[in-house]
């Protein structure tokens, strides 16, 4: 197993947000995460990429105990997180934020190869190079987040709402990409509200409610898990 | 990955400079530079002198006055301007730089018998125990964001101060006396004297400079790509593997560092501290000539630093019917920067980056 989160508890302050998930994402998998607002999916993902310390249970990445990793070496290790609400840096311009993600390396031409990649993942990118990332639309700043966070070569992409506040149209391009880009290696781990796209798009997923796993299947199961189609899904 | 690159393509005059060839933009810089070093003799200058130097006060004295407050603007311009960090204490710094330089240089002293170094030997000391204290302060601190950071800066400085007030070591109103000057002489003449401020002008604007090209370095380093990641998003720049406690202590004890230079000088220069000296007005004052000439851009943390301290030096001996305007420098002073601040939020001479990063976070206040 690629990740192994074992039995993990969260807390803000006295708020427990987190009540002993565990979880597994193979390699080469994508895993998806759903659930209602608040259910605990962002906060898992802090808890994966180092963004917030857990309070209990054990995190394990590619055979090594990262638990108590420093947010910067579990980047190092291969996790490289697109943060919820895009957490684009608006005075960089779309290059200097590529450049950005791949901060913690430094081969150069690697890195130019992977800007390259980049910019034919996202051709809409290339056009948009110099300009400045605050002036991205909320597509183009999606893309931009899901292209930065490639640049770190990672083996775990940790996806966060990458359909958030996308046109239906956009939301689909979005996802086909993410599968190509797992196509070409990358696990992902991705968390979303719109679960019908990513209950079909991902190999397995996990609902979460209130800080607990209350179910986990193949994406394939729960779309058609009654249940799962009354909460999420929107249909009876 | 530089801004320099992005100015040569834009207007105005930071574009129109950076488009000339080298030899062109040397010869600049090396004007303005003898230019700045001939500023005590503005007063000569026909016409417009008169108009520009200081009455109330000895006009290289002002100028000595503005050298340590840019000095502190270009320090706490790091911390605010480049990490994005809101340190409301930054006076302690400097006080702790000027203290340092007492405790081991004036005969006041407790530690002078065994000590009663000259000023030059106390202040490679003094720098260090800055950024030492820098680092003290930042090391609990630094975990924090935002508000809260700030009111712990604030804490700092107020403890410096109130230690400095009540401790019998640091002697409190009575200060520090006879604080050696800087050495050197000239035909027989000490070269930084009592009555002459001159030199001591020239000594401040030569650190500046210094202070000038290693900051500008660190910024176009991997230190100052860190800072601006955490300045304009933390949590996106700790996701990219910034190692983002390390470079904020960086930039704490960097603008630690630069902020006691200005109070070893300041030491060297009046020979007399005390704890009236570090009111927390003054941490204000820096922060506002910081916000005000344009934070995170050294060119305008300069012109801020000028401003606060020109203005209310300007205004001293001026008097406007039977007011002394002097007695109203906050009032006017507080005036402009709310002008200033009202027509040109980001600053007199802005960073383009921070331009952008206050309209990206005016999106986040006021979505539309």
């Amino acid at each position: 197993m690629l990740l192994e989160i074992d039995n993990v508890t969260l807390a803000y302050g006295r708020i427990q947000a987190l009540h002993g998930i565990s979880l597994t994402v193979g390699e080469g998998e994508v895993v998806a995460l759903i659930g209602a607002n608040g259910a605990g999916k962002s906060t898992t993902m802090r808890a994966v990429s180092g963004l917030r310390p857990v309070s209990q249970g054990t995190i394990r990445f590619d055979g090594e105990d990262i638990t108590k990793m420093r947010a910067d070496l579990r980047v190092v290790r291969g996790v490289s997180q697109s943060p919820e609400g895009r957490g684009i840096f608006p005075g960089m311009t779309v290059r200097e934020n590529l450049e950005m993600g791949a901060y913690t390396r430094r081969n150069r031409s690697e890195i130019d190869e992977d800007m390259e990649r980049a910019f034919t993942l996202f051709p809409r990118l290339r056009e948009r190079e110099k300009q400045a990332g605050g002036t991205l639309s909320g597509g183009e700043q999606q893309m931009l987040a899901v292209g930065r966070a490639l640049m770190s070569r990672p083996k775990l992409l940790l996806l966060d709402e990458p359909s958030m506040g996308l046109a239906p149209m956009l939301i689909q391009q979005i996802f086909d990409i993410i599968v190509e880009i797992n196509q070409q290696g990358t696990t992902v781990l991705l968390v979303e509200q719109n679960a019908q796209q990513a209950l079909s798009r991902a190999h397995r997923a996990y609902v979460l409610e209130t800080g607990r796993i209350v179910k986990e299947g193949t994406g394939a199961d729960l779309l058609n898990d009654p249940a799962v189609k009354d909460a999420y899904l929107g249909v009876a | 990955m530089s801004e320099k690159a992005s100015f040569r393509t834009s207007g105005g005059v930071r574009g129109w400079f950076g488009r000339q060839p080298w030899y062109v933009r040397a010869v600049l810089i090396l004007f303005f530079t003898v230019l700045a070093y001939l500023l005590p003799y503005a007063g000569d200058v026909p016409l417009i002198g008169p108009q520009i130097i200081t009455e109330g006060i000895d006009w290289p004295s002002a100028l000595f006055n503005m050298s340590y407050y840019v000095l502190l603007a270009l320090g706490l311009n790091v911390v605010v301007g480049y990490a994005g960090l809101l340190d409301l204490g930054y006076v302690g710094f400097f006080a702790v730089g000027a203290y340092g330089t007492a405790l081991l240089t004036s005969p006041d002293s407790v530690i002078y018998a065994d000590t009663g170094w000259k000023w030059l030997m106390a202040v490679p000391a003094a720098l260090v125990l800055t950024m030492l204290a820098g680092v003290i302060l930042g090391w609990p601190t630094l975990r924090l964001r935002g508000d809260y950071l700030a009111i712990v800066t604030l804490g700092f400085a107020e403890i410096i101060r109130i230690v400095a007030t009540s401790t019998t070591t640091l002697r409190g109103d009575r200060g520090f006396a006879s604080i050696p000057h800087p050495p050197g002489s000239w035909n027989g003449e000490p070269i930084f004297g009592v009555t002459d401020a001159i030199p001591y002008f020239w000594l401040g604007l030569t650190v500046i400079i210094l202070v000038i090209l290693g900051v500008r370095n660190l910024d176009r380093s991997r230190v100052g790509r860190s800072w601006l990641a955490i300045r304009e998003d933390e949590e996106a720049a700790e996701v990219m593997g910034v190692r983002t406690f390390k470079y904020k202590l960086w930039a704490f004890a960097i603008g630690a560092f630069i902020g006691g230079l200005g109070g070893v000088l300041f030491a060297g220069e009046q020979s007399f501290i005390n704890s009236q000296t570090f009111v927390l007005q003054f941490s204000i004052l820096v922060l506002a000539g910081v916000v005000m000439g344009g934070s995170g851009n050294m060119a305008g943390a300069i012109l801020g630093g000028v401003l606060i301290s020109y203005i209310p030096d300007r205004l001293r001996g001026l008097s406007f019917g039977d007011t002394d305007l002097y007695e109203y420098r906050f009032a006017i002073f507080g005036a402009a920067i709310i002008l200033i601040m009202v027509l040109r939020p980001q600053g007199l001479i802005p960073s383009r980056r921070r331009a952008m990063e206050l309209k990206d976070r005016e999106k986040e206040v006021a979505p539309l």
